[in-house]
Parts: structure tokens; C-alpha cells; sequence
């Protein structure tokens, strides 16, 4: 029906109705209606009171069938408040035959005198009337992704996310790196909770998870596999996983261990954080998942012991790797953390004695299946140590070259779960942790108090160095509430390091174009409404590969960002048809424009460029690089930005400034807030809309100046994926001015905020003043 | 028992320190969390009362009797204080402002009325040089060895094969009449006369 009611007749000839809004007084007190409506011309123009009531449905409806309208003009508030409304009182008409005139929020609120108002008024209706007569009939985009999902990261949350997406039916594939799942997770050996003060056993919790994640008909388990390569294609992701090769054939081997005894290569034990020794055919615990042994490349000398006695002829020392091409509907990044490197901090002399220790070396100290077995024994001499002392906040919460300013969140949890566990196996060893602020929020708070009540001593202070003597260490701070300097001597000093993001994470981050904190985590399309959303659509994050977080939190978000992977598949997505279309008969596939898209939007799929609706913002950064003209963006093509030029600069008087303002969706949020909040702006400023800066070219701005602009302001929020794109193409544009003898000072471009309406509209007023100078100069 | 009124007063003394022409501009005193790593390295706190963290605390309060408090003048200026400091603040900087507030004031001044020999140097010499009221501390420290090095120093330069290190008495006239213009002649006149 839609498309039936699209006449293709010449542009004059379109009968183009429009409707101007009285809003109770709120337009036509500032706005002389009268004048408005004589000075507009279209085949029907009229006022009425509150278009946007029921009422309003019908006057509108009525006139289309009654006067046989091609377009619609609605002339009243933002689009931003009832643009949806009015596109559906234009049924019978295609919802996008529609163009609304801000008259209110950019006009009769901002503009207090009757005059200058309606002046301006009647200059964005012109506008809507030209761009309308461009619009083109369009249909909303639906989507639905495939039903599969690739998870990166086999740690707790990868697992998490994993057996959350299976279990809803989607199919999985949990990639990991190492050649066994479980990640940080098996290694900490006890876990603090939330409500209970025992510690848990890790491995407990974990192994029926990795059980059911074996066993899962949906979850295909990847170990000693990497993401290589990942392309965009109409919602599904084409990735490239590259496998290194086990050599030990995974069918076959029944993990008898008989290889590693004769393996004659020893090399540290990364798994017991390097404190033993394995074979360089191994497998890095008891328990791991998949339950085979693995040749560590790095070390093997291919002697071939390990062939010889293997049974089960399991071994094949000629295995290659493999790239395993796979299309996925989503991925979730859950590739996790690593803990700071503590050659940063030499004064800590941490690598120079065996008995300084991180919490995670002190984690497998303590681990039943660790280095001593379980035992605390110090490593150096295998006696129990007498004190141990914690510094915490190391490489945490610190400003210094290296450091990390944030607060990494579970040390303060972990450094009192290992207290507590010494003092209920230890108790004659004495704990102290030393501290700047103890974190331990919510319910954590009882097992902070648990720990006082068994003894842990907490003095308040920031060590400095950690010194040696004679094998006995001195810790030195100053116990700021006694107010005095002070030396702690200690035979084991343990080390609470800072969480930084894994190179897993930003390498996985860079191939899939998810953008990344200043810190280099990943980061979230919005911590609070969209907490495990990346930039690009389809892409989730969970666990510490989003910021430090205990396992508590990685599962909820694991779970979170495997029911957002749901609601895509099961309810796909209805999103605005604004975005680019291309011409096959100009493109040449010079693939300039998937070089430059962000969003891994544009893609070639048999021979044709072709653009996934979902993934497009239609920002038109690609227009720019597109020699053939093959690109435009629906909605905002070049007839429509120059018919809406026109329009804001029809009638202009000679004594008159005009500027234009090109904003984004958020600049154009944020100058509806100046009229929301009722600032009065210079009557010079003509908003319009654009989805990017990127969209406008050197032909519009110099259209704009040819036609009487006399100044125009562009502006950005900052914090988009293009935005880098766009300082560069502002440069260019000013570039541009100066070879057309046009003063540069004319193009004005500001960062904006949807809170900082003030700003802007302070900018309006410098920016105005600036023009009236220029043009007396 | 001390009262933080309803009423503001105004925090002064902070705003003066990040005023001063010494102070850094990234200089982090406000986000100080008195975590006292400064003093926990800090050799003048070893030996004195002198305590980095608490003069922090003490500027941030307003308590300008941080300005007469002797223990400001235990600092060694080694800026170990600065090098662990995680909150980008540097305890060496706001002690040498506060020091120089307290100079200003008048009472300071008698603290470094026995370094003006080495402005003294400056003007007969044209170089720093370790006045010779500082020797008898100094052979305490480092032993009878140190007035050797004093008396036979020409001859030990000769054998290293270095040459004099006496300025040409044009180049001590130029050093002598900047000083004289730069008001450091008049400055360290002013300080003498503490004593």
C-alpha cells in the first residue's frame, strides 16, 4: 500500500499539504500565524489547534484523501516529541512522505520577539516544503540474525555466556586461546561470595559448568584457538579462528600422562604462576577440560620420546595448524584480564625474592592442587611463614608512568579471603594487610568483619618499599592514623596487583572495530542502559574484559549479555531506513568505503556492494571517499540537503543574517533543550539536521554560502566511532573556503552535549556576534 | 573539639600554594587520600618529626601554622616523596612554597641565614662553592680526608689533568652584576641581618 501510493510525477506538480500547529498558545502567541500561513505556499495550507490529538488524526487523514495530497508538511513541535505520531496520521500516505517544522523548541521558545520568530518560522517551513518534495517512500528495516553465536574467552564468563546461549537453543562456539577452558578462575583455588563467609571451592562450582558445557549439543569447545580475522556481513559476523596445533591428536588420547614422563624438557609451569616446573608435553591440571596433553610448540625439541611410548598412537609431531573459517549471528568478547606487571614497581623488589609474592602466586601457593599442595610454605624454604604482610592497591588507584588510576575492585575482597583462609589454617601466623581505603561494598561488608573477628590486622597506610635483610623482609609505611612512620618486619609479602586489560581483549577488540576506554577495556555502548552493548551491533562484552569485576558480577553480566544476544535473534530489529544505498551500476568495487566504514557496515556479497541495514548509521563518511557517486544515504540525499538549504535561505533579506547549524541527532537533542529551557538564541540560526558531519560535503557548504548564508556552525557529539573522521574532514572543508575566496572564520564547529544545551546556545550567541563583525570588517 | 561550620569559611592557604609560581600545574594536592606512601619513604621522617602526608593534610585544612612548624624545614628536597606519590601530588614542591611563605612572613628567614655564604660564594667566586662554615660538619661526616681534598685541591686538579676552576675576574664581574640588578645582593644583605 505503501509503495502504491507513490506517484512518480515531477516535483512541482507534487500537491504538498501543510498543517501549522497553534500548541495551545505555545507557537502562535511568539509566531504570527496569519503571516506564517500567507507566506508559505503549497496546495493547502491551514492552522489548527493541538494537530497531535486524536482530533488531529482526522483534520489530517481527511485533507490527504479530500485534497489528494502527495506530501505532508506538519509544522509544530520537535520531531523528537511527535515525529512517530504525525508519521502515522499521514496513512494513507508512506510514513517518510512526512517533514516536520521545529517551530517550537528551535523557534517560538528561543525566539521571544514576534517578528524575527515568524520570520524564522516561515524559513523552516520553506525548508520542510523543499525537502519533502524529495522524499522518497520507504519501508522500516527488519532484521533477524542467524541463530549461532562465537564466544571469545573461555574463562568463567566466556562459559557462562556459553551455556546461557546453548541452553536457549542458539548455537555456540567457545573459542579459547590456552588448551584448556576455565580461565583465572580455576587458578584462585577458594572464592569469596556475596552472603556466605566459607570460601568455595573453585573447582567445584566450575567443573559441573564445564561438564555441561562439554556435553552441550549447542557448544562447540575451541581450545588453543585465536580470532585471526572478522568481517561484517548483513548481521552476521564471517570470522577467521586460527588454531595452533595440539600435536597430540584429541580423539586418541586417553591422558595416561606417560608422554610427560618421558618428555625430557622441563620449562616453569605458567599454570602454578611459574613457582614449578612441567614437560613441554603437558597438561596444565588434573581436571582440564578438554582432558588430553599438549605440546607447548616453544619448548618441544621433537625427539620423539613421547611417540615412542604413547599406546595410543595419539601423538603426531607433524600436525599443523589450521584457519577454521565461520559466519556467526553474534560474538561476545569475554577474553578477560591479566594482572600487573610488577617490573613497573621495583621498589616492592618483587622478582628478587622467592617470598614476595602476587595474591594470585599466594592463590596456588594455597591451592590443594598448587605447588606445595595446599600448604602455606614459603618458597624459598618450605617453613611456614611467621607474618605475612599484604600491600595492596599495587599498580592500582596510582598515577605514576605505568599505573593504573582506576581501583581494580576485588583486591580488597581477595587480600581478606587469603587472610582469613591463614588464620583458620595458620592461626599462630600473623596477617597484615596494609591498606588505603578498604573497599568491601554491600553485603561484602560481613566478611571484612569476619576477617577482624579472626585477627587479620589492618594498619592504614601505603607502603613504599619493601627492603631485605638477612632473608628478612622490612615493609616500610607510615601508619597514618598513629601519625609515625613505621617498619614491618615480614618473612612472606604478598602483593595485591592491579587487573589490565588481557592483550586477548585488544587485539579481539581491534579486529572486530569495538571501541575501547582510556584504560583499554572494552567499552560499553552505555554503562547504564546498554551495559554489555559494544559500538557495533551484535558485538556484547561480559567479565573483566569490560573492567576489573569479581566472578559475581562476570556471570550476571555473561548471562546479561547472552539474553541481549536472545532479544536479537528472537525479536531481530525494526530500525529507521536512513541509511546508505548504492548504486551497482556506478560501483566498481574499488572498496574504498569498507576501508573507511567503522561500523563494518558495507560489504561486497556476490559481486554486488551491499550494506547492512543494521550496522549503518548512515553517518555518509563513505560518500566522501566514493569517486562514482554510487553512495547515497536515504533520507539525506544531496537533492534533500540542498533543497533544505534553499528552503532556510529563501526570502532572505538584505539587511538579514542567516547561519545554518548542521547537528547530529545529539547537537539536535540539545538545541531543543535551549527551547525546552526557554533561552532565547540569535533568530539567525536555521538547525538542521543531519545524522553526521561526516554527510556534509564541500558542495553543500558552498551552496549554502552561494545562496546568502552568512555563517554556519557544525557540531558533533565526540564520543562516536567517526568522530576522528570528522575533526579531518572540517580541516578539509575550511580548506575548501579558502580556495573559494570565502573567510574560513565563516565555518564554525563545536563538540555537543545533549546537557551542555547552554554551551551551545552561548556558542549560538558568540558565533552570531562573530558574523556581524566579519561582515562590518 | 574542632567544628566544620555550617557557615564556609574560606580555604585559603590551598589556594595560595597552587597560586605559587613553584606550583606545578598538574599539581594533585586535591587528590591527596593521605595513604602516607610520601612519608613512608621520606628520609627526613626517618630521622625527624618531619612528616610529608600530615603537611598535606595540614594545607588542605587551612592550618597555616604548617607555615611556622620547624619540621617543614627537615625536607632534603630528594623528591623520593613525588617519585612513589600515586595521587600525582608532590609533598617536595608545596614544602619548598610553604618554606618560602614562611620566608615572606619573616620567620623563616633565620632558617637559611647559614646558607647565605653560599650566595657570598657566588659573588667572590662566580660558582657555588661549600662555605667554609660547613667544614667542621663536613669532616664529621666524610672524615679528615675532605680538608685534604680542600687544601690540595689545585694540586689534585693538576695530576687529573683538569684545569683551574677560577673564573677570570671578568667573568666573576658579570656574575657579581647580575646578581647586583636581579636584587640578590640587596635580598641576601636583608637575610644577614637575621642573624
Amino acid at each position: 500500500m505503501n509503495q502504491d501510493s507513490f506517484k512518480d510525477i515531477s516535483n512541482k506538480d507534487l500537491k504538498i499539504g501543510v498543517f501549522l500547529c497553534r500548541c495551545g498558545g505555545n507557537i502562535s502567541d511568539t509566531v504570527d500565524m496569519e503571516k506564517l500561513r500567507s507566506s508559505v505556499d503549497a496546495e493547502m495550507v491551514e492552522e489548527f489547534e493541538n494537530l497531535c490529538s486524536i482530533n488531529g488524526r482526522k483534520i489530517i487523514r481527511d485533507s490527504i484523501i479530500q485534497k489528494d495530497l502527495d506530501r505532508v508538511v506538519v509544522a509544530a513541535c520537535s520531531p523528537i516529541t511527535h515525529e512517530k505520531t504525525f508519521q502515522k496520521y499521514v496513512n494513507p500516505l508512506n510514513p517518510y512522505l512526512l517533514e516536520m517544522a521545529n517551530i517550537r523548541e528551535q523557534c517560538s521558545w528561543v525566539n521571544p520577539d514576534v517578528e524575527t520568530a515568524t520570520e524564522k518560522a516561515i524559513s523552516l517551513v520553506n525548508a520542510s516544503i523543499e525537502k519533502v518534495k524529495y522524499a522518497q517512500p520507504l519501508d522500516p528495516v527488519l532484521r533477524k540474525t542467524t541463530k549461532s553465536a562465537a564466544v571469545i574467552g573461555g574463562g568463567i564468563s566466556g562459559i557462562s555466556a556459553s551455556l546461557s546461549l546453548a541452553r536457549q537453543g542458539i548455537k555456540t562456539c567457545l573459542i579459547e586461546e590456552q588448551p584448556t577452558i576455565g580461565g583465572a578462575m580455576v587458578k584462585v583455588g577458594k572464592l569469596f561470595s556475596p552472603e556466605k563467609l566459607a570460601e568455595e571451592c573453585a573447582m567445584c562450582l566450575l567443573n559441573p559448568l564445564v561438564n555441561e558445557a562439554v556435553e552441550h549439543k549447542n557448544i562447540r569447545i575451541m581450545t588453543n584457538t585465536t580470532l585471526k580475522a572478522a568481517e561484517r556481513r548483513s548481521g552476521n559476523f564471517h570470522l577467521l579462528i586460527e588454531s595452533k596445533p595440539r600435536k597430540v591428536i584429541e580423539d586418541r588420547c586417553i591422558s595416561c600422562g606417560k608422554c610427560a614422563e618421558v618428555c625430557p624438557v622441563e620449562v616453569k609451569d605458567s599454570w602454578n604462576e611459574e613457582m614449578t616446573f612441567r614437560k613441554a608435553i603437558y597438561k596444565p591440571f588434573a581436571q582440564a577440560v578438554p582432558d588430553v596433553y599438549t605440546i607447548d610448540l616453544e619448548n618441544c625439541k621433537n625427539c620423539g620420546k613421547c611417540q615412542e611410548i604413547c599406546r595410543m598412537n595419539a601423538i603426531d609431531l607433524d600436525m599443523e595448524g589450521e584457519v577454521i573459517p565461520m559466519t556467526v549471528g553474534s560474538v561476545v568478547i569475554a577474553t578477560g584480564h591479566k594482572t600487573f606487571d610488577m617490573n613497573k614497581r621495583p621498589e616492592y623488589s618483587y622478582g628478587h625474592h622467592e617470598d614476595i609474592v602476587t595474591q594470585m602466586e599466594l592463590a596456588r601457593i594455597m591451592g590443594v592442587n598448587g605447588p606445595t599442595k595446599g600448604k602455606l610454605l614459603k618458597p624459598s624454604n618450605n617453613k611456614i611463614p611467621e607474618r605475612v604482610v599484604m600491600v595492596q592497591c599495587v599498580g592500582s588507584r596510582d598515577e605514576k608512568p605505568g599505573g593504573r588510576k582506576y581501583c581494580s575492585k576485588v583486591c580488597c575482597m581477595v587480600a581478606i579471603k587469603h587472610a582469613n583462609v591463614i588464620k583458620q589454617h595458620y592461626p599462630n601466623t600473623d596477617v597484615i594487610i596494609c591498606y588505603t581505603d578498604m573497599r568491601t561494598p554491600g553485603m561484602y561488608e560481613k566478611y571484612f568483619k569476619y576477617a577482624q573477628s579472626n585477627g587479620v590486622r589492618l594498619i592504614r597506610g601505603r607502603p613504599g618499599e619493601v627492603a631485605e635483610k638477612d632473608g628478612i623482609f622490612t615493609v616500610r609505611l607510615e601508619d597514618t592514623l598513629s601519625r609515625e612512620p613505621l617498619e614491618i618486619e615480614a618473612d612472606l609479602v604478598v602483593l595485591s596487583t592491579a587487573m589490565e586489560p588481557s592483550d586477548g581483549t585488544i587485539n579481539v577488540s581491534g579486529l572486530l572495530d569495538v571501541g575501547l576506554t582510556e584504560e583499554l577495556f572494552v567499552k560499553e555502548k552505555h554503562s547504564k542502559i546498554k551495559p554489555v552493548a559494544t559500538e557495533v551491533e551484535g558485538v556484547y562484552v561480559c567479565g573483566t574484559a569490560q573492567g576489573p569485576k569479581d566472578i559475581t558480577d562476570s556471570i550476571v553480566q555473561a548471562n546479561a549479555a547472552a539474553a541481549k544476544i536472545s532479544e536479537l535473534i528472537n525479536g531481530g530489529v525494526e530500525l529507521e531506513p536512513f541509511v546508505a544505498s548504492i548504486d551497482p551500476s556506478k560501483c566498481t568495487l574499488c572498496k574504498k568505503c569498507i576501508d573507511i566504514c567503522k561500523y563494518k557496515a558495507a560489504y561486497i556479497q556476490d559481486g554486488i556492494l551491499t550494506v547492512d541495514p543494521i550496522s549503518c548509521t548512515g553517518c555518509g563518511a563513505c560518500i566522501w571517499e566514493c569517486e562514482n557517486n554510487a553512495i547515497e544515504i536515504m533520507g539525506q540525499t544531496d537533492e534533500q540537503i540542498i533543497a533544505t538549504i534553499d528552503g532556510m535561505l529563501k526570502d532572505k533579506k538584505p539587511d538579514e543574517n542567516r547561519i545554518i547549524a548542521f547537528l547530529d541527532s545529539v547537537g539536535y537533542v540539545s538545541a531543543d533543550n535551549i527551547g525546552i529551557n526557554k533561552i532565547t538564541v540569535p533568530s539567525s540560526v536555521r538547525i538542521i539536521k543531519i545524522p553526521s558531519m561526516n554527510r556534509i560535503m564541500p558542495k553543500h557548504i558552498l551552496h549554502a554560502f552561494k545562496m546568502g548564508a552568512d555563517g554556519i556552525i557544525m557540531g558533533e557529539y565526540p564520543y562516536n566511532p567517526m568522530y576522528s573522521r570528522t575533526k579531518e574532514k572540517i580541516a578539509g572543508l575550511k580548506e575548501v573556503l579558502v580556495k573559494n575566496n570565502i573567510n574560513p572564520d565563516k565555518l564554525a564547529f563545536y563538540k555537543v552535549y545533549i546537557p551542555y544545551f547552554r554551551g551551545l546556545a552561548n556558542k549560538f550567541k558568540e558565533f552570531d556576534g562573530e558574523i556581524k563583525c566579519l561582515d562590518t570588517t | 573539639m574542632k567544628t566544620i561550620k555550617l557557615k564556609k569559611e574560606s580555604v585559603q592557604l590551598v589556594k595560595d600554594v597552587l597560586k605559587d609560581i613553584k606550583a606545578s600545574p598538574d599539581l594533585g594536592i586535591y587528590k591527596c587520600v593521605q595513604c602516607g606512601m610520601c612519608t613512608s619513604v621520606c628520609p627526613g621522617a626517618r630521622q625527624t618529626d618531619y612528616d610529608p602526608r600530615d603537611m598535606i593534610r595540614r594545607v588542605l585544612e587551612d592550618d597555616e601554622t604548617v607555615i611556622d612548624n620547624d619540621n617543614i624545614w627537615n625536607c632534603f628536597s630528594c623528591y623520593t616523596c613525588n617519585s612513589v606519590c600515586p595521587c600525582g601530588n608532590n609533598a617536595s614542591e608545596i614544602n619548598q612554597i610553604l618554606r618560602q611563605m614562611s620566608i615572606d612572613k619573616g620567620e623563616g628567614m633565620k632558617k637559611i641565614v647559614s646558607f647565605t655564604a653560599y650566595g657570598d660564594s657566588f659573588m667572590e667566586l662566580g660558582v657555588g662553592s661549600i662555605p667554609s662554615n660547613f667544614f667542621d660538619v663536613m669532616v664529621k661526616d666524610i672524615g679528615p680526608g675532605y680538608m685534604d681534598l680542600k687544601i690540595n685541591i689545585e694540586d689534585i686538579r693538576t695530576d687529573l689533568g683538569l684545569g683551574s676552576y677560577i673564573l677570570p675576574e671578568k667573568a666573576i664581574d658579570e656574575v657579581e652584576s647580575i646578581l647586583d640588578n636581579s636584587g640578590f645582593k640587596d635580598r641576601l644583605k636583608k637575610i644577614k641581618r637575621c642573624k
